[in-house]
């Protein structure tokens, strides 16, 4: 028996491979390698070589082997074949730009200043990755991924790679199979799915999703090892996962990506308590007001801006603290507060509120007075002249 | 009546069962479906089957070299084929022997 075929089988084989020629590569080559197994023993069923009519007495024309083939294999006929393959290819040229552009918005997004041009750049990176997954699964309906290697680009660099991998030995190849191949679905998920959260959630969700997404990625894993035509939608997913990783790999470890995801916590964490939400004055947060009258007695107000929007802050008293479910705001202040007890314990059985400030109002200090004319004249507007309380003394302006 | 006509409903059956008793490459698996006495059975359509069993995924697949010459691809069952086997063994048997019934009738 010849490990190389010759003569009239060969012939017969090459008959065979043009006439499944319209089979993805892979497949293409899986499958003659076991015809020509065939081939091999059948040939050794005659004693010399044998004869053209005498091979197709036993086997048929190569046509016929084919297409029994061909139907026992449940590979589509071969006209569909063909124009289904022309049309994938462009296809899957196309999703391969868009797999490859759009990671490089996202990257482009983490590393971007300001969570805006984040949000718009990781939100059209995704929208060209989305349209790459779908020119993806067109491109392949019917077709294997590889026909990639059907290209003289892809398959010289199949020819690169083989060569690559045949300097390993196979006992560690094997190993790193075994090894690497977990650690691969693990991290395509996990950065997937954390990715994506990442772009629209806060850190929590991220992680969520990346958990979820490790998982989901190693289902797909394992059906792809018992199922080859998973293969259709795992290849292209590969490659966006190939393409992202290193960006996700690079903004995490320059920490652009923490800064990325603490502006989305910024907006996620409800209206009142962020940075740039709420009461500020130069930029320190303001939870409380005390107004005081002009006799230094505290006083209960209602607030407005210029244009008559309430100005409110979240209610902070037992209510709020212990029992409602939705945070409310008020705008009447000073707004009553939760109170240690007499243990020092705020606690939800024994609640107890004050409005009272807890700081007493320092004395206005009396400005000089630069004029001696009128000197206790009080500003205008105020209700006739004051006796001043103890502990209080009233700021007067200076008539001129 | 054509045997080979009968047999391309049951050959993805035939080969599983053949299959059960050991792993196999593709002419041995050829050569044990005759020798059980399916001689009609076409030599494509059992490496197209054995093709078909194993993308969707109920056999595995694996080549050791032979003794005398090339290496072989080998294939066998998985837990997917066995169960297939045993599904399709199910629906065979009630379907021959529905037939037998419906023959066994007629004749009478």
């Amino acid at each position: 028996m010849n490990s190389t075929l010759t003569g009239t089988v060969a012939m017969y084989l090459a008959q065979v491979r043009a006439e499944l020629s319209d089979l993805p590569p892979g497949e293409l080559e899986d499958v003659l390698d076991d015809v020509s197994g065939h081939l091999t023993e059948v040939a050794g069923e005659f004693d010399s070589e044998p004869s053209v009519a005498a091979l197709q007495d036993r086997l048929g024309t190569p046509r016929q082997y084919a297409d029994e083939l061909r139907t026992a294999a449940g590979y589509p006929p071969r006209a569909q074949r063909v124009a289904d393959r022309e049309a994938g290819r462009k296809s899957l040229l196309w999703g391969m730009i868009a797999a490859t552009v759009g990671p490089f918005f996202v990257a482009v997004g983490i590393f971007a200043w300001g969570y805006g041009t984040t949000a718009f750049l990781g939100a059209l990176g995704l929208g060209i990755l989305f349209v790459a997954g779908f020119l993806g699964v067109r491109a392949l309906k019917g077709n294997d991924p590889r026909i990639v290697l059907d290209t003289p680009y892809g398959e010289r660099g199949a020819a690169a790679i083989r060569d690559l991998i045949s300097q390993i030995p196979p006992n560690i190849r094997r190993e790193l199979v075994a090894i690497g191949q977990p650690v691969w679905w693990v991290a395509r998920g996990a950065i997937g799915g954390g990715g994506f959260f990442a772009i629209f959630g806060a850190g929590a969700v991220t992680v969520v999703g990346a958990v979820a997404g490790a998982a989901v990625s190693i289902w797909i894993g394992r059906k792809t090892q018992q199922n080859q035509r998973w293969l259709w939608y795992v290849v292209p997913l590969n490659v966006v996962a190939v393409v992202a990783i290193p960006a996700f790999l690079a903004a995490a470890y320059l920490g652009a990506s923490f800064n990325f995801l603490a502006g989305n916590d910024r907006d996620y964490s409800g209206p009142s308590y962020g940075a740039e939400n709420g009461l500020f004055l130069n930029g320190t947060a303001i939870n409380n007001i005390y107004p005081f009258d002009a006799q230094g007695k505290q006083v209960e107000v209602r607030l407005y801006d210029e244009n008559g929007n309430p100005i409110d802050l979240p209610t902070q008293d037992c209510a709020a603290s212990f029992g409602a479910d939705e945070p409310t705001t008020s705008n009447v202040f000073p707004q009553a507060v939760t109170k240690p007890d007499e243990n020092g314990d705020i606690t939800a059985q024994n609640c107890q509120e004050t409005d009272k400030a807890p700081f007493v109002p320092p004395l206005a200090a009396p400005t000089a007075k630069p004029s001696g004319n009128s000197p206790t004249t009080p500003a205008p507007g105020s209700p006739g002249p004051k006796t001043p309380t103890p502990g209080v003394t009233l700021t007067v302006e200076p008539t001129r | 009546m054509d045997t080979s006509q009968l047999l391309k409903g049951v050959l993805d059956l035939a080969v599983l069962a053949v299959l059960r008793d050991a792993d196999g490459y593709g002419y041995d698996v050829l050569r044990r479906l005759r020798a059980a006495g399916l001689e009609d059975v076409a030599d494509a359509s059992v490496y197209g089957t054995l093709r078909r069993l194993f993308a969707a995924g109920a056999l595995t697949s694996y080549v050791q070299p032979s003794e005398e010459g090339p290496h072989r691809k080998y294939y066998g069952l998985n837990k997917t084929g066995l169960d297939l086997l045993q599904q399709s063994t199910k629906t065979w048997n009630h379907f021959a022997d529905t037939m037998s019934v419906l023959l066994t009738k007629e004749a009478a």
